[in-house]
């Protein structure tokens, strides 16, 4: 076996310990919960990672650390690994009230259970939610076993952070390429000088963060279990809830209100956070992306509410708002829960097509980069703004004048400025590409005449941004298995940002790299 | 002696924002919790919690005016 393939191996395998220590954890809920029966499942979900991922280790110690080309292919691979070992709760606790189990009494079959006896089924939920999306296989959340809830809220807590941030937080030492991996993972901004001080860093801000959103919804009257959920998946803006009509089912205008600061602290960039903590509290607007993140989102909610309000979706003010606000926040930092839902109101599938298409909007951009958000990131959308800008400026120029485009703070000259604007040009153009192609996919498998154009950009966006959003298309019964499937990949790709899927798809269908 | 060298929470606390209320926010989050589980819903636990949250708040507006 070739050096390459030895330090993928090790890598991954390192992954995969990370994975099966999550499921070890998860152990407590049944344990509090007296759910014994699922105990089972979750120790052999746990097991399977680890003895993969010990002989992975074990068997690569001593490979060489991992390069740019590496770097990608560990990540791209490792995520989905990780979404595959991750299925297997789903699967295999479905499974076991399927069939039951000798000496230990399983509760009765639910179809939002059964649905997870398919591992389509499993893996799409368990993508969805390491990859922060939120769109679900489940037709009831609350009638899913406890433990259940949690996996899914634990792996959107995770995968908001990021899975590789979590394996180097725990197992890399420094100097070990974390940085390449670290980057391979959609982040390049440090803390520290140090990646493993930076990472380490990262978890403490969020665990701290995790606990004040816990206790802010729980004060503001959600239920202590539900507040525990919602207040992980709000911050790692990943949008599972464990009732059935997500938010809309407390029906409480506080609990959507509290809920908005959340959704805002993990679109936040984690580096401008730990600089707010440090008192510097001039970074909520010298900092170009949070400056950013509070205009779009009022812009965005002023929008949205004025749609509803004129369109008559709802009769008054205060009402259009606190959806309005409620669902282009949701949107745009990439959370994806639902307050606009039949239940209790006009469902978001329903809002006229230009409040959809707003939202839509808000789901492609999202917030800012080395946050927990999707989507193209507002940096990016505001480098080629910028730099679109610029170069149509150009023309008035001299050709002798040396001009300067300055972003958040640098000055950039022309080859830095090209370099950047290329990046988010390449960006841009890829989620494009495959957002285009997801919904001539999902156009040719879903039944003619049930769901608008609209409905289909949307509910791709919402795949692909990692937002969670539904306009009633995704469903265990509802989504073809051609959608699933398309989905899965949009969603990947999402997460990782294009780029490391593209690379690994390219090295395993010519083995480009990998052997040489 | 370090703070890393603190057994369980040592790490943690040498992660953070080098600020021990700070840190003492992050160890009684997870207490309150299980207070409130324990006890559930009351005058008691309502504002407890609350004064926990103004005070992460105030304290991060007092070290922004101090800065």
């Amino acid at each position: 076996m070739n050096e390459a393939m030895e330090t993928i191996g090790r890598d991954l395998g390192r992954m995969l310990e990370a994975l099966s220590g999550l499921l070890f954890v998860s152990l407590l809920v049944p344990l509090v919960w007296g759910e014994y029966w699922t105990m089972p499942a979750l120790i052999v979900s746990g097991l399977l990672p680890l003895t993969i991922g010990y002989m992975l280790t074990s068997q690569f110690r001593e490979a060489t650390q991992p390069g740019k080309l590496h770097g990608m292919i560990i990540a791209a691979t490792g995520w989905f690994l990780v979404a595959i070992f991750g299925s297997m709760p789903f699967l295999l606790i479905a499974w076991t009230v399927e069939l039951g189990l000798p000496f230990v009494e399983t509760p009765a079959q639910t179809e939002t259970l059964a649905a997870f006896t398919q591992p389509i089924n499993a893996l799409f939920e368990s993508m969805s939610g390491f990859t922060g999306t939120g769109l679900t296989m489940t037709d009831d959340e609350a009638v899913l076993p406890r433990t259940l809830q949690w996996w899914r809220s634990f792996i959107e807590w995770v995968g908001g952070v990021g899975v590789i941030v979590l394996t180097t937080a725990i197992l890399a030492r420094p100097g070990s390429g974390s940085l390449t991996l670290y980057e391979s993972e959609a982040r390049s901004e440090r803390i520290h000088p140090s990646i493993v001080s930076t990472v380490q860093t990262i978890w403490w801000i969020f665990i701290l963060f995790t606990f004040i959103s816990i206790l802010l919804l729980w004060v503001v009257g959600m239920p202590l279990w539900g507040a525990i959920n919602h207040g992980m998946t709000g911050l790692s803006t990943g949008g599972f809830s464990i009732t059935d009509n997500s938010i809309a089912t407390y029906d409480s205008a506080a609990i959507d209100f509290a809920l908005l600061p959340i959704m805002l602290l993990g679109s936040i960039a984690f580096p401008i956070h730990y600089l707010i903590l440090q008192g510097e509290l001039r970074n909520f607007y010298t900092d170009l992306q949070t400056r950013w993140v509070f205009i779009y989102m009022t812009l965005g909610t002023l929008v949205l509410t004025a749609l509803v309000y004129t369109s008559d979706t709802y009769d008054s003010l205060f009402t259009a708002f606190r959806y309005g606000s409620f669902q282009f926040v949701s949107a745009a930092t990439c959370a994806g829960f639902q307050t606009a839902v039949d239940a209790t109101n006009v469902a978001l599938g329903r809002w006229p097509a230009q409040a959809q298409l707003t939202v839509t909007f808000g789901m492609i951009v999202g917030g800012a980069a080395g946050s927990t958000v999707g989507g193209i990131k507002l940096i990016r959308a505001l480098t080629l703004l910028k730099g679109s800008r610029f170069r149509i400026a150009d023309v008035f120029y001299p050709r002798t004048a040396v001009r300067r485009l300055k972003i958040n703070g640098r000055r950039l000259n022309d080859q830095e400025m090209r370099q950047e604007f290329e990046e988010a040009a390449i960006i841009g153009f890829l989620w494009f590409v495959f957002l285009g192609l997801g919904m001539f996919a999902l156009l040719m498998v879903l039944p003619q005449g049930e769901y608008t154009l609209e409905n289909v950009i949307f509910e791709v966006a919402s795949a692909q941004g990692n937002v969670g959003l539904s306009s009633g298309i995704t469903g265990p019964e509802s989504l073809p298995t051609l959608g699933k499937i398309t989905f899965l990949f949009n969603m990947w790709i999402g997460r990782l940002e294009i780029i490391p899927v593209l690379v690994t798809l390219r090295a395993i269908i010519n083995r480009g790299g990998l052997y040489q | 002696m370090n703070i890393a060298d603190i057994p369980i929470v040592g790490d943690l606390l040498e992660a953070g924002a080098e600020d021990w209320v700070f840190d003492s926010l992050l160890l009684i989050g997870p207490l309150l919790i299980a207070l409130i589980a324990v006890i559930g819903r009351s005058p008691i636990t309502t504002g407890i919690t609350a004064a926990y949250l103004l005070f992460f708040v105030a304290y991060v507006l007092y070290r922004g005016v101090r800065s």
